[in-house]
């Protein structure tokens, strides 16, 4: 069949008319569909397991929070507010935390949340042998006072108690679930969102859709939340700049693309590096035993060009290891070590090493360029930085059989008492050599005794570390976080990413 | 026929044994405190010490070694040490997604190099060096580049396609192939040029190989010679480049499926490598060496079809 030149006319007529209709009902659907809001956020890596014992802190914590509540909600600037708990109360002694916990929460599965429900996850965390477990290890039990108060029970004073309780060990999941196999794939809590189960793949994409009912409608903003799981960072990059997802990490060069595309970012610093000079007791490498050599290292250093070198000056030159928003950090000690070779030179001399010693750090993955910068600027002073074979996977392993002096790393910035336990304590990984002396355990234990003051108390903490040079930082790195303009998105204190409550549509 | 699969086979689960075991004792005598890396950096000796038991790693090797081989037997893989999730599902949903991409760009690689080389190989001229010169070029520029630059036009910069993977239980047909079509392109630039190549040097062989001129002799047509006869004695080359192609595939493919965040084995085996998750390690090697194995039987029993003389041999 042939159309005729008026056949033509006429299904051109009809398609345009079927076409303006079809424009017409979007139009009008328009509202509606605004309701109906979805935000999609790329991210590095999918969760390990739903059991709310197995989370992680960090970008990690983020999923969980779709599904979980924490007990605390620990808001962007920091400050700790209620969530699933109302009030809290520590004792005299800092020993009892007394927790007054909401009454009109539910769990997705229809288990109530109560005291019992608090104590069972508190108990199950404890026990599960989760990357987390540390976080409740002065926790020695949980007492159900009655149907809405528990009492947890310190071994040993911690400071970081309340913050953990808005971390990993504060997630409640439904107890009825809590240990199965069943929560290990499909979560049960009683969060602002339920996993989508069949439109979820592991590892490539996990949907949540907004719960109904959910008893605070302020922290649910979106209808439907999605986590594309993108580990490439090109792919991260290529996702957000063509629309896929509405959020990613970045780094301070693939941002310039983002930049270039119009994406918004939502720069934070989290991490510090530098180098952690860890045989301070001259175990292996006795010139490190020397304070002197120690802080002849750390004036080597030309912090601020070396951050706009290698990290296109995305960050804070520093000489401390604390972080800005710990309590720990004080300006004073922020320039500490500026860069003077030639006092450098002198300390070495000083010491008896006027003609140079040798430092051995393994390479690390990533940290390439940062590492041949410092190879350079020790050289200059007179000391050989030799770099052995790369850390493989298992390096935590290594670090802690002692098998190197001296590396360069990117360390988290927690909490003081986070801190502390991660690289000070004689407990710390990164000590692994336990360097301590009475001075500073009286010090640490002023800390871990100190409550409400405690990141006042780690400011000494700190500054016996910067002035016995234990590490030599260089730089706090900002976390690059971009966005589109659909969206609107406020930085998490001490977080590379921001909690699931940072994020809104755009005004 | 039926005896020569059988042997082949035969040799197959040999290679797969060995290979088993070479793996696993090389991967768990090298990989350190596996527990504290799972555990983190803050867990403490007791932490560890619990995991070590829990993951069985305080038994001796060689009783870990047969533990796992009875299980592999019965189809369990294990479960991954990070995640708990068995490796038999980890792979099951991977797998599906790693071959179809693999299957159609090995289809189109072997149609397109079999058009290109046997148009080199006949009209000669500037055809044939077109091809020399695309066969170095893309010999040369590895498929994830060519992957980057697919995204940045076709993706990013004119919106053709989704930059990164779409595939999801809720999307339908056209998802899969949006999301499958840019990687397999890639993998296609990559396949094709190497594989016309070969082709073009075994048919050209087979042109002047004696034969050939006896049929031309007796007045047998251009056409029929090159279909009827060139073609099928160039086959055997021909197949084994494209088996190799496809063997060398499943390590290009790794990285085209994570440029494009596909939920392939790709990730998986990055994943499991980089967190040293050895039961999952494990089950990417047996993966890899069974698809080994079944091509190689696949193209042997297919030259074994078109030359009789392999059989015997």
């Amino acid at each position: 069949m042939k159309l005729g030149p008026k056949a033509a006319a006429t299904a051109l007529t009809v398609s345009a008319a079927l076409a303006l209709t079809a424009c017409g009902g979007t139009a009008n659907s328009g509202p509606a569909a605004a309701a109906a809001t979805a935000l999609t956020i790329g991210t590095i890596q999918d969760v390990r397991s739903w059991d709310p014992a197995q989370a992680h802190v960090g970008h990690v914590l983020q999923p969980y929070q779709a599904v979980y509540d924490t007990l605390i909600l620990r808001e962007p600037d920091g400050k700790l507010s209620p969530m699933l708990a109302t009030e809290w109360k520590y004792n005299e002694a800092n020993t009892k935390l007394t927790v007054d916990l909401r009454t009109d929460v539910t769990f997705s599965d229809g288990a109530k949340f109560d005291a019992e429900a608090a104590k069972a996850n508190m108990d199950h965390f404890k026990k599960a042998n989760g990357p987390q477990m540390a976080q409740l290890a002065s926790v020695s039990d949980v007492a159900v006072v009655d149907a809405d108060t528990i009492d947890i029970n310190l071994s040993t004073p911690d400071p970081a108690l309340e913050y953990f309780l808005s971390q990993a060990a504060g997630l409640m999941g439904s107890p009825k679930a809590l240990g199965s196999e069943g929560i290990k794939t499909e979560p049960a809590g009683s969060g602002p969102y339920v996993m989508d189960k069949a439109a979820s793949v592991k590892d490539s994409q996990t949907v949540f859709n907004a719960r109904k009912d959910y008893w605070n409608k302020d922290l649910q903003k979106y209808q439907k939340l999605t986590f594309k799981i993108l580990a490439d960072i090109t792919a991260r990059t290529n996702a957000l700049v063509s629309g896929q997802v509405d959020a990613t990490i970045l780094d301070p060069k693939t941002g310039k693309q983002a930049e270039g595309a119009k994406m918004k970012l939502a720069a934070n610093e989290v991490d510090w590096q530098g180098l952690l000079l860890l045989d301070r007791d001259g175990a292996k490498n006795p010139a490190l035993k020397d304070v002197k050599v120690r802080q002849a290292i750390n004036y080597a250093f030309d912090r601020k060009t070396i951050l706009d070198q290698v990290m296109l000056g995305q960050g804070t030159p520093t000489s401390q290891p604390f972080g800005k928003a710990s309590g720990a950090w004080t300006e004073e000690l922020e320039n500490h070590y500026s860069y003077d070779p030639a006092k450098a030179k002198q300390l070495l001399k000083e010491a008896g090493y006027e003609n140079g010693l040798t430092l051995e750090i393994p390479a690390v993955p990533n940290f390439e360029t940062q590492i041949s910068v410092v190879k350079q600027q020790l050289a200059d002073v007179g000391i050989t930085l030799n770099v052995g074979a790369a850390l493989t996977n298992t390096f935590t392993s290594d670090v802690a059989a002692q098998k190197y002096t001296t590396m360069y790393f990117s360390l988290f910035q927690g909490e003081p008492t986070v801190a502390i336990n991660q690289i000070i304590s004689t407990k710390a990984l990164y000590n692994p050599f336990k360097n301590a002396n009475p001075e500073l355990d009286a010090k640490i234990e002023a800390v871990r005794a100190g409550g409400a003051d405690a990141g006042k108390l780690a400011q000494d903490v700190n500054k016996y570390v910067v002035e016995q040079a234990w590490f030599a930082p260089l730089f706090r790195v900002n976390q690059m976080y971009y966005h589109n303009s659909k969206v609107d998105v406020t930085p998490q204190i001490q977080q590379a990413v921001p909690s699931i409550y940072n994020y809104s549509p755009a005004k | 026929m039926i005896r020569f699969i059988a042997k082949r086979l035969g040799s197959g689960v040999v290679v797969l044994f060995v290979v088993s075991a070479l793996t696993f004792f090389l991967l768990y005598m090298s990989s350190g405190s596996i527990a504290r890396n799972i555990l983190g950096d803050q867990a403490t000796a007791e932490q560890v010490a619990l995991k070590e038991q829990e993951l069985g790693l305080d038994q001796p090797l060689v009783v870990r070694y047969f533990a796992w081989v009875g299980d592999a037997l019965t189809g369990n893989l294990g479960a991954s040490w990070f995640t708990s999730e068995p490796v038999a599902n980890s792979l099951a949903s991977r797998i599906p997604v790693t071959m179809t991409m693999v299957f159609t760009a090995m289809i189109l690689i072997a149609i397109c190099a079999a058009l290109i080389g046997v148009a080199a190989a006949v009209k000669r001229g500037w055809v044939d060096r077109a091809v020399q010169v695309g066969a170095i070029i893309g010999d040369s520029v590895p498929g994830f580049v060519i992957g980057v630059i697919l995204v940045t036009v076709l993706a990013i910069q004119l919106g053709l396609f989704p930059a990164t993977s779409t595939i999801s239980p809720d999307s339908g047909a056209d998802a899969w192939v949006y999301s499958m079509s840019l990687p397999v392109i890639a993998l296609l630039i990559n396949g094709v040029t190497g594989g016309a190549q070969q082709i073009r040097s075994a048919v050209i062989k087979q042109l002047e190989r004696d034969y050939v001129r006896t049929l031309r002799s007796r007045g047998i047509g251009e056409r029929e010679i090159l279909f009827k006869h060139v073609l099928r004695s160039s086959a055997p080359a021909g197949l084994t480049v494209l088996s190799l192609q496809l063997i060398g595939m499943l390590g290009g493919v790794v990285i085209i499926e994570q440029i494009f965040a596909l939920p392939g084995m790709g990730p998986l085996a990055v994943t499991a490598t980089t967190q040293t998750d050895l039961p999952v390690v494990m089950g990417v090697v047996m993966y890899t060496v069974v698809v080994v194995i079944v091509v190689n039987l696949l193209v042997d029993i297919l030259n074994g079809w078109l030359n009789p003389k392999v059989r015997v041999s």
